[in-house]
């Protein structure tokens, strides 16, 4: 293989006189479909330009809420380290799992247990389905 | 087309939460007293600020695994069922779980367990809940084409499309019992995203056993 063979191995389509001229190569590509691929055609993929980073944006958005949140903190009367404590501390999830146990609690342990063993069931075998995401 | 849907949207939020924040005419929601009024505006306040610190996570999550944040977002744009259904599950036993565990306090070993299930159900939450946002900003947002997303300065990259999608779940967020079911559908997709792609790393969550072949 001389520096012609690398030459056409690189950019068949700029290089395509070298097949005439080379034995080699051209029994070596014969077998070779190819196919112009037009790359405008093709859907976009999911990463393309995904790893652009758009500051203008997000910093402006992020300033926005920043200024609505200090506007309405003021506006309440309250400081915004208050309503952020407020918000934290006001998590349902306790509650919601403090209401399930008080209607649980009535039916006794076989019945917890068997639904504890049909949920995580269902949840392990969900679990086992490989993600499609990026191949459908 | 998605233009238009996009500022449609913007508009129809921001309509809806000016009339929640300050009605037209009288509903049975409206505040009637100062007192009621103060407390919604600190209602309001207190869900801003929440959103300005879920921006700040999610940029910074964003940042530091955006792959990881996209794969899920394409996972919950194209198993929708599959999510919410895993999230329903899974937040089902989360709950039985954590009912459980607390049967175990008065033997010690039942606080870790919680700590350990709390902190799994938060970092399930958080994550998922970012893909969310990365995919409703897709939905809306996100170019079709080559040709657009050349075209774009500013509005393409997951960070963008994360913080678009914060915002107008946001948006949405703020309207009284509509806000609070559409984050709560929200966080049972991105539990079940989360868990299904297994936070964006797309391995499986079980080995299968075989026998060595020889």
């Amino acid at each position: 293989m001389n520096d012609a063979c690398q030459r056409y191995a690189e950019d068949p389509e700029k290089n395509a006189a070298h097949l005439r001229e080379c034995e080699t190569c051209r029994s070596l590509y014969a077998g070779v479909e190819t196919r112009p691929v037009n790359v405008g055609t093709l859907p976009l993929a999911a990463w393309e330009g995904a790893r652009y980073r758009s500051w203008p944006l997000v910093l402006g958005g992020a300033l926005a809420v920043l200024a609505i949140a200090l506007a309405l903190c003021a506006a309440a009367g309250i400081s915004p380290i208050a309503a952020l404590a407020v918000g934290f501390r006001s998590d349902s999830a306790r509650a919601w799992i403090a209401l399930i146990d008080q209607k649980l609690r009535p039916l006794g342990p076989l019945v917890f247990a068997t639904l504890f063993i049909i949920v995580n069931t269902i949840l392990v075998l969900l679990l086992r389905r490989a993600p499609r995401g990026i191949d459908a | 087309m998605r233009r238009t849907i996009l500022i449609a949207l913007v508009i129809a939020a921001t309509v809806v939460t000016a009339l929640v924040a300050a009605p037209l005419f009288k509903t049975p929601a409206a505040p009637t007293t100062f007192s009621e009024a103060a407390s919604m505006i600190t209602r309001t306040a207190v869900s801003v600020s929440l959103l300005f610190v879920w921006i700040i996570v999610a940029i910074v999550v964003t940042l530091m695994s955006g792959r990881e944040v996209r794969y899920s977002s394409i996972e919950v744009r194209t198993s929708p069922l599959h999510c919410f259904a895993l999230g329903l599950v899974a937040v089902t036993s989360f709950v039985l779980t954590a009912i459980l565990f607390s049967y175990l306090i008065p033997y010690l070993v039942g606080i870790p367990l919680l700590v350990a299930l709390a902190i799994l159900a938060v970092i399930t939450k958080i994550y998922g809940t970012i893909a969310v946002f990365h995919a409703v900003g897709s939905i809306v947002a996100a170019a079709r084409s080559r040709d657009k997303l050349a075209e774009r300065r500013w509005l393409r990259g997951d960070l963008a499309m994360v913080v678009i999608g914060i915002l107008l779940l946001g948006a949405i967020r703020l309207i009284p019992v509509v806000g609070t079911v559409v984050w709560g559908i929200a966080s049972v997709f991105g539990i079940g995203t989360a868990l299904a792609t297994k936070f964006g790393r797309r391995e499986p969550w079980f080995l299968v056993w075989r026998t060595a072949d020889v």
